[in-house]
């Protein structure tokens, strides 16, 4: 049941991805993708002009970046491909990089929530969602291009996952909760990180889509 | 008439006639089949013996100046069928239909002198021996064994040994005794120095029974008795000849007499042939510093558990047993069964005021790997296996039992092992075990002389061990405690040279798990890790430790720490071979996990301490910033809402 509901989740959300490149395609990916590619790869390198602070935030991002993979990797591919529990040396390296990942995801939310709030530049933004989900029309209000309200969502949503992700995990590590709720906090543990993969994956992509 | 005619009517009567045979052995007398009633009725009956041609015999009656021992078949036959108790599980061992299940507990056939300590079985259980393959008839293995059934199986089978019919005759079957279980009579006498297992070693066969009940006494031996000697015209003054005395006051004026039958087997009877006894460092070896299973000391018998009909099918309680057990209560007499169940119509749980556990903590996981008793059951595991004694190996309740610690055989537990491993899986669908769980056993490692071929080794006959190695290991010393002698290796090699010369084929010794044999030039050649050389593993079941007392309770580390005993303690190679005696094997070894993962596992507990509070600060910051920032969104809400009412 998990497997599935895993797979297609994630070929929805990789699909979607997909047909929002296909929709508003980067011209210049198609003429020049190997420079494409590159200037990708950049964005994994520390900028000379980011301030110290900056250079931490940075640091942080990428190293919760590499744990995200790590643990991604070893949380699913015994799940998804293989069908069965977590267990030996990938249980290992999925133990031992999940607590740096709470680590980064703290420092980060100490970093970015203030830049990552909901301001008055994302309320058309908003308006227009509501509308569209409503069918209301109102007035065309010019959108402000520096409003990313996706990437600030996709951050809370981030933030807010993590918390029953990783309490989910550590809880059932004291000795307080019998089988029915080990059972639960695993399958919580389970789903959230699916969701907290998703977020992580439209997050990712939102914050690289603008640059492209 | 033609012959198709007559072919038709042969198969008709083979087939009638076996129907007869079927409904005459299936058919349910008096007392098998209960009226609903909760009352178990008085067993005041007139008591039979066997007569020569092994029919039912005359009434014993308590002024027979000779009278014979009574018959437990032609006794109680009158109300209960027993050609359907024989199929029960402690009686049917010779039957080759019957599945053979779990691996259970082995016969052991030790002795020190040769060397020789080897699991024997009539079940198909890989790793033990059938009797016959070491040249043990049913006759002989009786003899030896029969001291700790209760009755039946081999010793009811008619040998076809020239040497022994004679014998059989005189001796008697020894037939199911009905009262080695049944009988709640205090008197009942399994071990004492007249009692059933000194009379089937006297080869009393026909006496044993008799001889068990409160109200007869057996003296004489059979096996002492010149062939041609007929216990039907008993001769008064042959000395030592198998005579029974019926006390006079156990019949009433019809002859007949009152047993204290129960349909509840009490534990004691259980005891006599299942009780273990674990020799620790602490040396508790008294049974007033021993703790009997919880189940017990919460008031419930062997028998609420282990149960049967009248077929005697008797439950043996583990998981699997679904799968080849025709007993219905099989589903519901494991421990999930009754600790787990999940009644779909009407509530099952608590059965027996079995508490449902809550295991807090203890990750699901483990019970994909583990049995139940992996935790619970048999003793706290230490940094080494200890010697263990049962009933059955040590000959544990019968008299002049040898009580050092070191006696033959050696069994060794508890062994942490997987389900499926070093022989203790064999044909999952005959066995069906738990294939891979892990769950604690008793091991036998085996000792014996064989001859190999290819890589199959099969056992020497004792006639020509006791012949060949009793010749070669004739100055040897042999230990007061019972242990293995003082063997060296060139001894071992001399012994297999000798033998090589007495058998056809190539003699091997295996021992120790390994296999000794020689090269062209004589020097002994040592094989570890041969498939013959293998321990025989079989599970503890009990005793059932209670919750507060299961591995994990503590913490983690009961188990996964570098140096906890059940993935590394120490696992005794038990050799003759004096060099080879302080050899030793990990627990892990005997499990399905690599050791260096189980290392690297364990040794990671000592920082999940770290990663708990980690873990919990991480989120306790997350949660502050969302907390901080909810709450000056709602500010920034509330403000809206406020301006837009002005």
């Amino acid at each position: 049941m998990y497997r599935t509901i895993s797979i297609i989740a994630f070929l929805i959300t990789l699909g979607g991805i997909g047909l929002n490149c296909f929709l508003r395609p980067c011209k210049e990916c198609w003429r020049h993708p190997l420079k494409k590619l590159v200037q990708l790869f950049t964005m994994l390198f520390i900028e000379q002009k980011l301030s110290p602070a900056g250079v931490f935030r940075k640091l942080v991002y990428l190293l919760a970046l590499l744990c995200f993979v790590v643990l991604a990797i070893t949380g699913f591919y015994p799940t998804l491909v293989l069908g069965e529990h977590i267990s030996g040396y990938l249980l290992m390296i999925h133990a031992t990089f999940a607590p740096v990942l709470a680590i980064c995801l703290a420092v980060l939310a100490v970093m970015w929530a203030r830049n990552c709030r909901l301001n008055s530049n994302d309320w058309p933004w908003f308006q227009r969602i509501v509308q569209r989900v409503t069918l209301v029309q109102s007035a065309d209000e010019e959108i402000s291009c520096k409003s990313c309200i996706g990437q600030k969502i996709a951050f809370w949503l981030i933030i807010f996952l993590a918390l029953p992700l990783i309490l989910s995990s550590v809880l059932s590590m004291f000795p307080y909760f019998g089988t029915y709720w080990q059972e639960l906090l695993l399958s919580l543990h389970r789903y959230t990180a699916l969701v907290f993969a998703l977020v992580v994956i439209v997050h990712t992509y939102l914050l690289i889509r603008p640059k492209m | 008439m033609n012959n198709g005619l007559k072919l038709t009517g042969f198969l008709c009567l083979l087939v009638l006639s076996a129907c007869a045979f079927a409904v005459e052995t299936e058919l349910k007398l008096l007392g098998d089949e209960s009226d609903g009633s909760m009352s178990p009725p008085p067993h005041l009956i007139p008591v039979y013996a066997e007569s020569e041609t092994g029919e039912k015999g005359e009434q014993i009656t308590p002024d027979m100046e000779f009278p014979m021992p009574f018959s437990t078949r032609w006794s109680c036959s009158d109300c209960h069928n027993y050609n359907l108790v024989k199929k029960g599980w402690h009686f049917n061992v010779m039957d080759s239909n019957v599945p053979p299940g779990r691996p259970g507990e082995p016969w052991v056939y030790y002795d020190p002198g040769l060397c020789l300590q080897i699991p024997l079985s009539y079940r198909r259980w890989q790793g033990t021996f059938r009797p016959e393959q070491i040249g043990l008839s049913e006759y002989k293995f009786t003899k030896i064994f029969g001291r700790h059934t209760p009755g039946g199986g081999p010793g009811e089978v008619d040998t076809t040994e020239a040497d022994e019919i004679g014998r059989q005759l005189l001796s008697g079957k020894l037939e199911i005794n009905c009262l080695a279980c049944h009988n709640a009579h205090y008197g009942q006498d399994m071990g004492g120095l007249s009692g059933y297992a000194v009379q089937v070693s006297r080869e009393n066969f026909r006496w044993a029974a008799a001889a068990s009940c409160e109200f007869a006494t057996v003296t004489g031996s059979a096996s002492q008795m010149p062939m041609t000697y007929d216990p039907f015209m008993p001769d008064p003054d042959q000395k030592n000849a198998p005579t029974v005395n019926y006390h006079k006051e156990a019949f009433n004026e019809n002859d007949e007499v009152l047993f204290q039958i129960v349909r509840e087997v009490p534990n004691e009877r259980c005891y006599y042939c299942h009780s273990d006894l674990y020799q620790g460092a602490e040396e508790k070896t008294e049974k007033w510093t021993q703790d009997e299973d919880i189940h017990l000391t919460a008031g419930l018998k062997c028998v609420d558990c282990h149960r049967n009909g009248v077929d005697h099918n008797i439950i043996r309680g583990y998981d699997k047993e679904t799968d080849i057990s025709e007993n219905p209560l099989v589903a519901t007499s494991t421990c999930e069964g009754c600790h787990l169940p999940e009644g779909e119509d009407e509530p099952e749980a608590g059965r027996l005021g079995a508490p449902v556990p809550t295991h807090p903590g203890i990750p699901t996981v483990h019970f994909d790997r583990l049995t139940c008793t992996a935790c619970h059951s048999g003793p706290w595991p230490g940094e080494q296996t200890t010697l263990t004694k049962t009933s059955r190996a040590h000959r544990l309740g019968t008299p002049n039992v040898n009580k050092a610690a070191e006696g033959l055989p050696h069994v060794i537990s508890p062994v942490f092992a997987s389900q499926g491993q070093n022989g203790a899986g064999y044909k999952p669908e005959l066995l069906a075990t738990e294939n891979g769980k892990i769950a604690p056993y008793k091991v036998l490692w085996p000792a014996y002389w064989g001859i190999i071929e290819q890589d199959n080794v099969e056992p020497v006959e004792l006639s020509v061990v006791e012949k060949v190695i009793g010749g070669a290991f004739a100055d040897i010393e042999l230990a007061a405690t019972g242990d293995w002698p003082q063997i060296n290796k060139e001894m071992i090699a001399e012994a297999i040279k000798a033998l090589s010369e007495a058998v056809a084929g190539r003699a091997v010794y295996i021992a120790g798990g390994k296999l000794y044999s020689t090269d062209e030039s004589g020097n002994l050649v040592e094989q570890d890790n041969h498939p013959a050389a293998e321990p025989y593993l079989w599970p503890v079941g009990h005793n059932v430790r209670p919750a507060a007392q299961a591995l994990g309770v503590r913490y983690c580390t009961d188990c996964h720490a570098t140096n906890a005993p059940f993935f590394f303690g120490d696992i005794k190679i038990d050799s003759p071979i004096a060099a080879e005696r302080d050899s030793l094997k990990r627990m892990i070894e005997f499990q399905d996990i690599s050791p260096s993962y189980a290392w690297a596992f364990a040794a990671s507990f000592v920082f999940r301490p770290w990663l708990k509070i980690v873990a919990i600060g991480s989120c306790a910051v997350m949660a502050g910033v969302l907390l901080l920032y909810a709450l000056r969104a709602l500010a920034c809400i509330i403000k809206a809402l406020a301006s837009e009412n002005k």
